[in-house]
């Protein structure tokens, strides 16, 4: 919208004194902002500093009131508590991350492509057949459990990781976030141009659309990993070996009737969290990518 | 993410996967913490007497499990050849044909019953009258409480355990002189009381015929003395197992409990270890006998290896050495009788000042009567809890709140 | 470019969106169609697959009218819906747009922060928060009695200790710990969003004079409407699917009085632990519908399309 009929705007030739007064009244508020900012931020964290804390303190420690604000010394018992408990808990890890990197590059390679076909090409059924896919996230959950176990028994796939890799392995959550990225992304001419050259579709997604894709395919990464990651009712009726666990499922284990070791838990849930947090790192250096790629555009 | 990559994982991470066991029987078995313990217990002494046999033990949480494990019997799939059961889902399990039945051949159960305390059975009975289970180990009731608290006001542990109203007489005491609440709840006064003075074949919630009991005279006088515990201000609100419970009795809030027997070395290893010598334990007051939990092996009717999953089984229930290690590790009573008369039954307990409670507890669980589970008694519990939870915060009428509940089970329970 | 393509370009379209489709058929049209039969049986699972047998309608109509504790399930997920769901969208929309401009250098490690709930472990959550929420020496209520002190805040701050675990206060407290959760994950899909605003378009409003509140509010939020209709739509599904945080602040009970519970927990309570999985799953399509009839709502109110 023209910016000239914005309500409130300057009018164009305001004095300079003028805009410095209005730069320098919102430089107040910015740091007012920064500060409530900050605090919010300082609320996130705090579960999240006790889980640390916690994983150094020895259970009665952390069961007392109030509970310990600092670091303790309990770590390395926790640790070895944890490993006692859990002697699976690096091949845990590794199928956790396993998991999460095979449904992930999946879903970032199918969902891309669905989300390309909806959001660029015209065909017959188009909005019916994407209705139908929005419909499907609409599902509850876990009431597909047992007829889900059976489905892999019948494939002969229980007690393997691909039953949990496959079934997710395109979401449709995934090709919403595509396809409304693409529409509002991607320029068309670009597409128009490779269209004339005699690019097959299947080349116009791979050298056009998905270098562009840079912050949609970040988010989306993020999504599916955690989503995986954070799984245990899958993992729960299909997988029966311990050593074959994911994560979330292993660190349950250790919740028993009437006393829980808490410290080991939070060690282990502590170190769950890490991959994460570098997954997390990684992604957001790619949704800052998006920024220079958009001045591109143009 | 170039796709190229994907074969590549696939193949670096097959060759990481964990290697095949050798070509030796497998006998799967899946239970909870912390019966998991007992079964590394019995899988230790497997090791020298079936050296041919690997026993691969899985573990998940509490209610994990127990999902899992319906899961499996109702789909056929994952399903292990030994399963832990604990009490509370007993019913649901055993009512229905997914687990083996115990007193056919080749297993003749029957023969052993005599074997183990004898209210063990009852609830492992299923439908047509078959045992689907062995108990592995019971929680018999006592009611510990700080004697030096107790000294302090006066009270002997007679005034706790003569009946229910010199129980709450104690409690006003020992409110008015320490200050101190006799129990953390008065829903846990509620539980007892109605599992008091039942015989063998009664249920709790329902009779043999399926009948409700919750407007029974047993449920009236529940309710109305959990009322008079909560008006009389001697019970603090605190849930079990939560960390303001815990800290009540750390910090000389709370005086008394009643639970299984196995609350003692809860007591004596996280809750309150500063407190040896502080603690007794009592039989229940009223002269009631009841029994906490209780955990229970079984085989699926469509496992692998049953014949082998039977042995598996008559080691961790029947054994007599392996009860009494679970025993001394973690203080799981045993349900085998030959287990209960050994002589570490008599010897003292530094934590309870000396006091040979094991004694006390084997007493208790030879008058809990074999009582009759049935399915919905999960149910029938939720709703009667809420129910009470009316009463004590707002004062509903006790008949009506009994009535209400009567109405709501047979609402939720009896459809089919 | 000159190169036949080895897809059709007629089909193009038919083979990218396919994937999704052999997927569906073989893993969620069986589970789709089996809980739809199911729901109109009675069925055990532990009596195993023959134990079923047809009830017709009844698992419906007792779900709809005789099923009081569905009723108040429903009632407490669409309270927590709203309580815990419109202040996270509220919020983090302005939040994503201060992030972006205002904290330069630092905005990630900010968004980082506010982003680590959604990653945190449930287990530990369960821990930490029923340690936080503790009546008498929780830290909510001590920042409570210590904000009581502060002049005008203090006039909001509960008299006393709250006992976050009677039925008064129980949905106040996991609709913190959902805000908690999700906040920072609306924020972060918001801030890509913003990414995808041509920077020129900003900055020319800027040198206009326009300011930081009239740039978002008339340049930004316009621009964000199909990403705010996306997280809204997700919030919508996951909010009335919500199961694992009351699941764990309640310790799987729903708390006292039922006042925690969630229709997905009562739907798990009434498969695994009534036995129940017909009525279950009658309960299961009957939240179906409810989640449609909301994502309609949505759509109509911010959808894109016209």
């Amino acid at each position: 919208m023209p910016i000239a009929t914005m309500p409130g705007a300057a009018p164009r030739g305001a004095s300079p004194a003028r805009k410095r007064a209005r730069a320098g009244e919102s430089r107040a508020a910015l740091w007012i902002g920064r500060l409530v900012v900050l605090a919010g931020a300082f609320t996130m964290l705090v579960p999240f500093w006790f889980m640390f804390v916690f994983a150094t303190h020895s259970n009665s420690e952390i069961l007392s009131m109030p509970p310990p604000l600092w670091f303790g010394h309990s770590l390395g018992d926790n640790l070895r508590d944890l490993l006692e408990r859990l002697p699976t808990f690096w091949w845990n890890l590794l199928w956790s991350l396993w998991v999460g990197v095979a449904t992930t590059a999946l879903n970032l390679f199918f969902c891309s492509l669905a989300g390309h076909a909806f959001a660029l090409l015209d065909f017959a059924g188009k909005e019916r057949l994407y209705a139908a896919i929005m419909l499907t996230m609409l599902l509850p959950g876990f009431i597909f459990m047992v007829p889900t176990a059976l489905t892999m028994s019948w494939l002969g796939w229980t007690n393997e990781h691909r039953s949990l890799i496959v079934p997710g392995a395109c979401g449709a959550l995934g090709i919403f976030l595509m396809r409304q990225y693409i529409e509002s992304a991607i320029p068309r001419d670009l597409v128009e141009a490779a269209r004339l050259d005699g690019c097959s579709e299947f080349a116009i997604w791979w050298r056009v659309v998905l270098p562009l894709l840079g912050p949609a395919l970040g988010t989306l990464a993020l999504i599916t990993f955690i989503g995986s990651w954070n799984n245990f009712i899958g993992p729960l009726v299909v997988l029966r070996d311990m050593d074959r666990y994911t994560l979330p499922l292993a660190l349950r284990s250790l919740q028993g009737s009437g006393q829980t070791p808490w410290g080991a838990l939070c060690a282990g849930a502590a170190i769950a969290v890490l991959p994460l947090l570098v997954l997390f790192a990684f992604t957001s250096r790619r949704l800052i990518a998006g920024l220079t790629a958009g001045a591109v555009k143009h | 993410m170039r796709p190229r990559i994907l074969p590549l994982l696939l193949a670096g991470l097959a060759a990481l996967a964990p290697p095949t066991h050798a070509a030796r029987t497998t006998l799967t078995v899946a239970a909870f913490p912390d019966l998991d313990r007992s079964a590394k217990i019995a899988i230790e002494s497997w090791a020298v007497t079936h050296p041919d046999v690997q026993v691969k033990l899985t573990t998940r949480a509490y209610a994990d499990h127990h999902t899992a494990m319906t899961t499996a019997i109702a789909t056929g799939a994952n399903l292990p050849d030994v399963m832990a059961v604990d009490m509370d889902y007993l019913g649901k399990f055993a009512q229905a044909s997914g687990l083996e039945d115990l007193d056919g051949p080749p297993y003749d159960a029957q023969a052993i019953a005599p074997l183990l305390s004898h209210f063990t059975l009852g609830p492992a009975t299923g439908a047509g009258r078959r045992l689907r289970a062995l108990p592995a180990d019971i929680g018999p009731g006592a009611l510990f409480y700080r004697a030096d608290l107790l000294t302090r006001a006066g009270i002997a542990e007679s005034d706790l355990t003569h009946d229910w109203d010199s129980y709450l007489a104690a409690g006003r005491k020992l409110k008015a002189a320490t200050g101190v609440y006799l129990l953390a709840s008065a829903i846990d006064l509620k539980d007892i009381v109605i599992r008091a003075g039942l015989a063998d074949g009664q249920g709790i919630f329902f009779d043999a015929s399926g009948k409700s009991q919750v407007e029974s005279r047993r449920f009236v006088q529940a309710f109305t003395l959990a009322r008079a515990a909560r008006r009389a201000g001697i019970d603090a609100k605190i849930a079990a197992w939560s960390s303001e419970w815990s800290e009540g009795f750390r910090r000389d809030r709370v005086a008394t409990q009643m639970m299984g027997s196995w609350l003692a070395g809860h007591l004596k290893n996280w809750i309150a270890p500063a407190q040896s010598g502080q603690w007794r334990s009592a039989p229940l007051p009223g002269g009631a006998a009841a029994s906490w939990g209780g955990s229970y092996w079984a085989i699926p009717a469509r496992a692998e290896h049953k014949a082998l999953a039977w042995e598996f089984i008559k080691t961790l229930s029947l054994d007599r050495a392996q009860q009494l290690e679970a025993f001394k590790r973690l203080d799981a009573f045993p349900a085998l009788i030959a287990a209960q008369q050994d002589d570490y039954l008599s010897q003292p307990i530094a934590y309870l000042g000396g006091q040979a409670a094991r004694l006390q507890w084997r007493a208790a669980s030879e008058r809990v009567p074999a009582l009759h589970v049935d399915r919905y008694d999960r149910v029938a519990n939720d709703i009667v809890n809420a129910e009470l939870d009316q009463v004590l915060e707002h004062d509903k009428p006790i008949a009506q709140a009994l009535a209400d509940a009567r109405v709501a089970i047979d609402r939720r329970a009896r459809r089919y | 470019m000159k190169r036949k393509p080895w897809i059709p370009a007629r089909w193009a379209p038919y083979v990218f969106i396919s994937p999704f489709f052999i997927l569906f058929g073989a893993f969620g049209l069986f589970p789709l169609l089996f809980s739809i039969v199911l729901s109109f049986h009675q069925w055990d699972p532990v009596a195993g697959i023959t134990g079923m047998h047809f009830v017709g309608l009844d698992n419906f109509a007792y779900a709809l009218m005789r099923d009081d504790w569905l009723r108040k399930a429903m009632f407490n997920t669409l309270w927590i819906a709203l309580v815990s769901g419109i202040p996270q969208h509220l919020v983090a929309l302005p939040l994503a747009w201060f992030l972006n401009r205002a904290f330069g250098r630092w905005r990630n490690a900010v968004t980082g922060a506010y982003f680590l709930p959604f990653i945190t472990s449930t287990v530990a959550i369960s821990l930490v928060f029923s340690s936080l929420f503790s009546k008498d020496f929780g830290l909510v209520n001590a920042a409570f009695a210590a904000l009581r002190e502060v002049p005008v805040l203090g006039w909001l701050m509960p008299g006393q200790s709250i006992d976050w675990n009677q039925p008064g206060y129980t949905k106040w407290m996991i609709s913190a710990v959902v805000f908690w959760r999700y906040v920072g994950w609306n924020t972060v899909l918001y801030m890509s969003a913003i990414q995808t605003i041509p920077g020129d378009l900003l900055e020319a409003a800027q040198i206009d004079g326009a300011s930081a509140r009239q740039r978002f509010l008339h340049i930004v939020l316009p621009l964000l409407k199909p990403m705010v209709f996306f997280a809204v739509t997700l919030s919508i599904i996951g909010n009335l699917q919500l199961f694992e945080e009351p699941f764990i602040l309640t310790g799987g009970t729903g708390g006292i009085d039922q006042a925690g519970k969630t229709a997905a927990m009562h739907m798990y309570a009434v498969a695994f632990m009534d036995g129940d999985f017909g009525t279950a799953s009658a309960i299961a399509w009957l939240l179906f519908l409810m989640i449609s009839g909301a994502t309609w709502i949505n759509k109509r109110l911010l959808g894109a399309r016209a």
